[in-house]
């Protein structure tokens, strides 16, 4: 099953994401955690911590800057640019906006 | 004139914040235009305005000139002219513009900010104190909607998650259109721990720590705005606020440095 949950600023949708994905790893299921989030806070909730989710994205910078092959399938994004957190649960990140647009 | 752009996580309490800051300003006798670009229309609860989704029309904007700006006010519209006719009277007479749901739809969210763009470069810069509330993230503050700002204020809750997007956000000051300050509001702190947690995290000058106020949350249940419920440390503290923006952020024209005026 795929499950996106969504909801205003502050409302807990991150808190709750990474509950469900540990709860779900604990019943047993092979679980994703997927951020979509620009301002990408699911590692905090899963418990991963904060550099992980640096490191992840320092990665994904790195295709940017040639430095880092394009994974070609899920299995791979998953592989190459994923992170296990506790329970199980495989952390990958989309992307962060964190500069200012130039003008 | 105060031009202050509220920014910071979803949820952190800019439009809380921003819709109380923009009444207390009004209240000391000064002119207040209120802007909302965030889509949701958070800013008109704390306003006290009763939310209105009915849409400023399509035809305010024209195509512009080839190789120009995409969108510009339609002729005969001057910025003016756009204020007198779409801004909402508010309590306290402020008067409150919402740009983020302008046009309804996202794909069309770019004539809201080339209309705005236009409307705060051209206005009267002696005429308006401008207060703003962002969208929370980074998405629309990095994008340029808080150009028109000489002080962006990053509000910050003392939890990882806040920090951690208001971080990203100081990176505002790096751009060629950066305002003149980025300063930091603490928000729902429960004693001066929670305050150094925050300053120590962000290395910017807090200049005001907002407490956490029960009151708040029952007038947001309440749908009512925090100046209409019951006054407290909330209100006090937003009034502190004012106080210190008004005496270290009222910019005169000649010290912006965006091209905005």
């Amino acid at each position: 099953m795929k499950i996106a949950v969504v909801g205003k600023g502050g409302s807990g949708k991150t808190s709750v994401s990474g509950v469900l994905a540990r709860s779900l790893a604990r019943g047993g299921h092979s679980v994703v955690g997927l951020d979509c989030d620009t301002n990408p806070n699911l590692g905090l909730s899963l418990g991963v911590g904060d550099l992980e989710t640096e490191r992840l994205l320092s990665l994904r910078d790195q295709i940017d800057e040639g430095e880092q092959e394009h994974a070609h399938t899920w299995d791979d994004i998953l592989e190459a640019y994923g992170t296990d957190s506790p329970d199980g649960v495989r952390l990958t990140v989309v992307n962060r906006i964190d500069n200012p647009e130039p003008d | 004139m105060i031009r202050i752009a509220f920014a910071g996580k979803g949820g952190a309490g800019k439009s809380s914040i921003s819709g109380s800051f923009a009444r207390l300003l009004a209240r000391r006798e000064q002119p207040v235009l209120a802007v909302d670009s965030d889509p949701l229309p958070g800013m008109a609860y704390s306003l006290g305005i009763p939310i209105d989704d009915r849409p400023t029309p399509d035809d305010v904007v024209v195509e512009g000139p080839e190789g120009g700006v995409r969108w510009v006010l339609r002729p005969g519209l001057d910025a003016a002219g756009f204020i007198d006719t779409y801004a909402t009277p508010g309590p306290d007479n402020v008067q409150y513009l919402q740009f983020g749901n302008t046009w309804g739809h996202v794909s069309t969210l770019q004539r809201g900010q080339h209309a705005w763009s236009q409307v705060v470069k051209e206005m009267d810069p002696t005429a308006w104190n401008v207060v703003g509330d962002l969208p929370g993230g980074s998405r629309q503050a990095m994008f340029g909607w808080a150009k028109y700002a000489d002080v962006v204020a990053i509000v910050v809750e003392p939890t990882a998650k806040s920090i951690h997007v208001a971080r990203q956000l100081r990176n505002i000051s790096n751009a060629t259109w950066a305002p003149a300050h980025v300063v930091v509001v603490a928000n729902r702190v429960d004693d001066p721990t929670d305050v150094a947690r925050i300053s120590d995290a962000l290395e910017r000058p807090v200049i005001a720590a907002v407490p956490n106020d029960p009151l708040v949350t029952d007038a947001d249940k309440l749908a009512v705005s925090p100046l209409d419920h019951r006054p407290g440390p909330f209100v006090d503290a937003v009034e502190q606020l004012v106080a210190v923006v008004e005496s270290n952020y009222d910019l005169d024209t000649q010290e912006r440095t965006d091209g905005t005026s």
